[in-house]
């Protein structure tokens, strides 16, 4: 399996950066959903969460 | 604005209500059935039928076919109505059910049969692996085409979670079912060892998280506000909680396979991640309980709010546990024992069994049109269950904790206080019959619970195409208050599937990448040989009857462990197994080095043992294996094992495969001398002298004379 990448990445320096590269991209995107969420229309979550409710099954 | 009239489609959710309650029966059933082979282990009486070959029925019958069924359930009734939509196409609709239903008619048959592929939770062979995807592609497209179609323009989160689910169910499947085929219903994985057990268990682990959580993560935040008749508590909440719980599921497998053999900076990922997971997965259980305040008062008398605040507690008592068990020093303890057992069983019992029966005493009226047959049935439903899952899961942690103290026990003189596996199998035993006592209990709440549920269906009757009626949607989107990313994206599925791929596919990347590429990370032993022909069918018959079940194959490096049963396993040991065996739990010692050492027996004792367990071991819980004293083992397939293994990379040499029965053969002659010297008398022939040979070989690979060139090769790690 991957043995068509595998001679490239063997070569590579310092692969223990990706993980870090990875956290690094959660905590960014974390952080920014957080700030989106916050600053989010209260009106139009509103009218979102009330989105199951708003059916004329019952 | 002009108002279309549309029919939702009611049968298709009726259908798959009904196949969820159903299986989830026989799933439950053999369950019970399993737990009391553990007691009476007679009750292994014909060879279709082992704890070996139940097992992996009772769990993919529950993952599969009742939470399964109880997923497409949820999905088919909520999407329609969050898309103000009827399900893309009815032909689709039916092909995908009755598609799921012959799969798992089929795995059931294949399983008793002992066809697996040998890896937990994804044991079926390759040709239903291929079926499984084409059902799941025409999910995808019905699901899709539903939401394209849609009248309303927002994506509610509830389908955030079934694309998700849809992407990364997708996503590990296939990359877990790589696998050779050898002929129709026999194939190798294509990894080995170290990498096969980290596909195995990232696959393990994200099964557990998209198909017995997010979708019914999405389930609850469709159908919990429903029953309680109250918007969800933090639609904010709701959205941290979607993106961060599938960007950080996907990176905790390793805890899986934590002091095994795998890399270290693997194991520790998986720890780091776990135990972050703690705050997404609590993010929504808070979010699902907090959506009933101030409606407190109508749990004691509404059982569907009962059963669902049951579900969610059991979520947070276990995305809570789970964290914990993945802090090494707690899951020395959990791991192979019963402990973890008792984990899942939260899960499964508490928040996946309740919350499909919440949703379920929910919708089957309303699509009957009539109201539940029986409340009060329903609530002895619920106490009778709830006491079944109390019942099942105290006994097992304490198991769990029983075993592992005594068999870390050692005297003062410094020697193995219980060196016989059997002594703790011995002393969980009471455990064990509380345990089937449980099941019992909650196996008994299912049925009354489908028992009203049928009844339910009887006097009402089906509204099979339900009237609505919604305006159709505007090309131009008027926006209005202030825009922001989320806003964006929440109408937009195709996206929504690529970033949410894009945060489940991070964490596989990352974790993989290294350790499919990089040497260092699984060192290799010079002295570690690929196996015989005839240990070769002998380990393919190990993997037929799921050994592994209850035997694993991965000494940890504790003092107890190395002292039962030897040098503690190294990753290079596995280089040529094509399924790795670790296991997950012991229900009998470790085997890893069943050959050598203190542990090696003599032919003879294999032989005897396998007959009959109880005449060599005294309380011995293991099946009866006599059957393999009688079937001829069928040596056809020795040439083709041979091609296919030197295709996956196991160094025979070239044009073995035409000599190899030879040597099987000539091998098999000389267990056929050993076990006559003892006074048996065997055909050389016979399934169980491929499983003697195997058991033999087991650890042979560092034996004394060949630690030399082991602790060469480690000091070059």
């Amino acid at each position: 399996m991957f043995s068509f990448i595998k001679k490239y990445a063997e070569s590579m320096n310092g692969v223990d950066v990706y993980p870090k590269i990875a956290m690094f991209i959660f905590l960014v995107v974390f952080v920014a959903m957080l700030l989106i969420v916050w600053k989010a229309d209260k009106k139009y979550i509103d009218e979102l969460e009330h989105m199951p409710l708003n059916e004329n099954d019952n | 604005m002009e108002v279309e009239k549309f029919k939702y489609d009611n049968r298709i959710v009726r259908d798959f209500a009904f196949a969820s309650f159903l299986w989830g029966l026989v799933g439950m059933l053999v369950g019970l059935i399993i737990a009391l082979q553990l007691i009476f282990p007679q009750l292994n009486f014909i060879e279709y039928a082992t704890f070996g070959r139940l097992r992996p029925i009772h769990t993919n019958a529950v993952i599969f076919a009742f939470v399964g069924n109880g997923i497409f359930m949820g999905v088919y009734y909520s999407l329609q109505r969050l898309c103000k939509a009827r399900m893309f196409s009815d032909v689709l609709s039916q092909i995908h059910f009755w598609g799921w239903q012959l799969i798992i008619v089929l795995a059931a048959c294949t399983l008793i049969f002992g066809i697996t592929s040998g890896k937990e939770y994804a044991e079926l062979e390759w040709p239903i692996d291929i079926l499984i995807t084409v059902i799941w592609v025409i999910f995808g497209i019905n699901m899709f085409g539903t939401i394209f179609t849609r009248r309303e323009r927002h994506l509610y989160v509830a389908i955030w979670f079934y694309i998700a689910t849809w992407i990364t169910v997708a996503m590990l499947h296939i990359v877990n079912s790589m696998e050779l085929p050898i002929s129709l219903w026999k194939s190798y994985s294509a990894y080995a060892g170290v990498q096969d057990a980290l596909v195995e268990w990232w696959y393990g682990h994200n099964a557990v998280a998209f198909f017995l959580t997010t979708p019914y993560l999405g389930m609850m935040y469709y159908f919990l506000p429903k029953a309680a008749n109250r918007p969800v508590y933090s639609y904010r909440l709701s959205i941290i909680h979607f993106w961060a719980l599938i960007f950080i599921y996907i990176w905790a497998g390793p805890h899986h396979l934590l002091y095994t053999a795998l890399p270290d900076w693997a194991q520790s990922l998986g720890t780091v991640f776990s135990i972050m997971l703690i705050a997404p997965s609590w993010g929504g259980m808070i979010n699902g309980l907090l959506t009933l305040r101030g409606a407190w008062d109508r749990v004691r008398d509404d059982v569907v709010l009962k059963f669902f605040v049951v579900a969610v507690t059991a979520y947070g008592m276990a995305t809570f546990e789970g964290p914990m068990l993945a802090i090494k020093s707690v899951n020395a303890i959990s791991h192979y024992t019963d402990w973890t057992i008792a984990h899942v069983h939260v899960g499964a019992l508490g928040w996946n069994g309740f919350l499909t029966f919440a949703v379920l005493f929910w919708l089957i009226p309303r699509i009957y049109r009539t109201e539940l047959y029986s409340k009060k049935l329903a609530n002895i439903h619920f106490w009778v269950a709830t006491l079944g899952i109390l019942f099942y899961v105290i006994p097992m942690y304490w198991s769990g904790w029983t075993q592992w103290s005594i068999l870390r026990q050692f005297t003062p003189e410094g020697v193995l206080k219980y060196p016989n596996f059997l002594e703790s199998v011995k002393a969980i035993m009471p455990m064990y019959y509380m345990r089937a006592f449980g099941g019992a209990l909650y196996l008994t709440g299912a049925c009354i619970g489908v028992y009203n549920l049928l009844k339910t269906a009887q006097q009402g009757t089906l509204l099979a195409d339900e009237d609505a009626e919604a305006p159709a949607l505007t090309k131009q989107y008027v926006a209005h208050g202030t825009k922001h990313w989320h806003r964006w994206i929440e109408r937009r599925p195709i996206q929504m599937l690529i970033f949410a791929f894009v945060a489940v596919i991070i964490g596989g990347v990352i974790e993989f990448v290294p350790t499919f590429l990089i040497k260092s990370n699984i060192p290799t032993i010079a002295s570690v040989k690929p196996y015989t022909p005839l240990e070769l069918q002998g380990r393919d018959i190990y993997v037929r009857e799921g050994c592994y079940l209850c035997h694993s194959q991965m000494i940890r490096p504790f003092r107890a462990e190395v002292a039962r049963y030897g040098e503690y396993s190294k990753a290079g040991e596995f280089i040529y197994d094509h399924p790795f065996q670790w296991g997950s739990k012991r229900n009998g010692p470790d085997l890893a080095r069943e050959g050598v050492g203190n542990n090696k027996k003599s032919d003879s004792w294999h032989y005897n043992h396998l007959d009959d367990p109880r005449s060599v071991s005294d309380g011995s819980i293991m099946p009866s294996y006599s059957f393999m004293l009688d079937h001829d083992l069928d040596i056809s397939t020795t040439e083709k094992k041979i091609r296919a293994m030197q295709t996956l990379g196991v160094p025979y040499p070239a044009g073995y495969d035409k000599v190899a029965n030879d040597d099987l053969e000539k091998q098999a002659l000389e267990i056929q001398a050993s076990l006559k010297k003892d006074k048996v008398n065997c055909s050389e022939k016979k399934e169980v002298i491929a499983v003697i040979a195997y058991l033999q070989r087991l650890g042979k690979d560092i034996t004394v004379e060949n630690q030399k060139t082991a602790t060469l090769n480690n000091a070059n790690q």
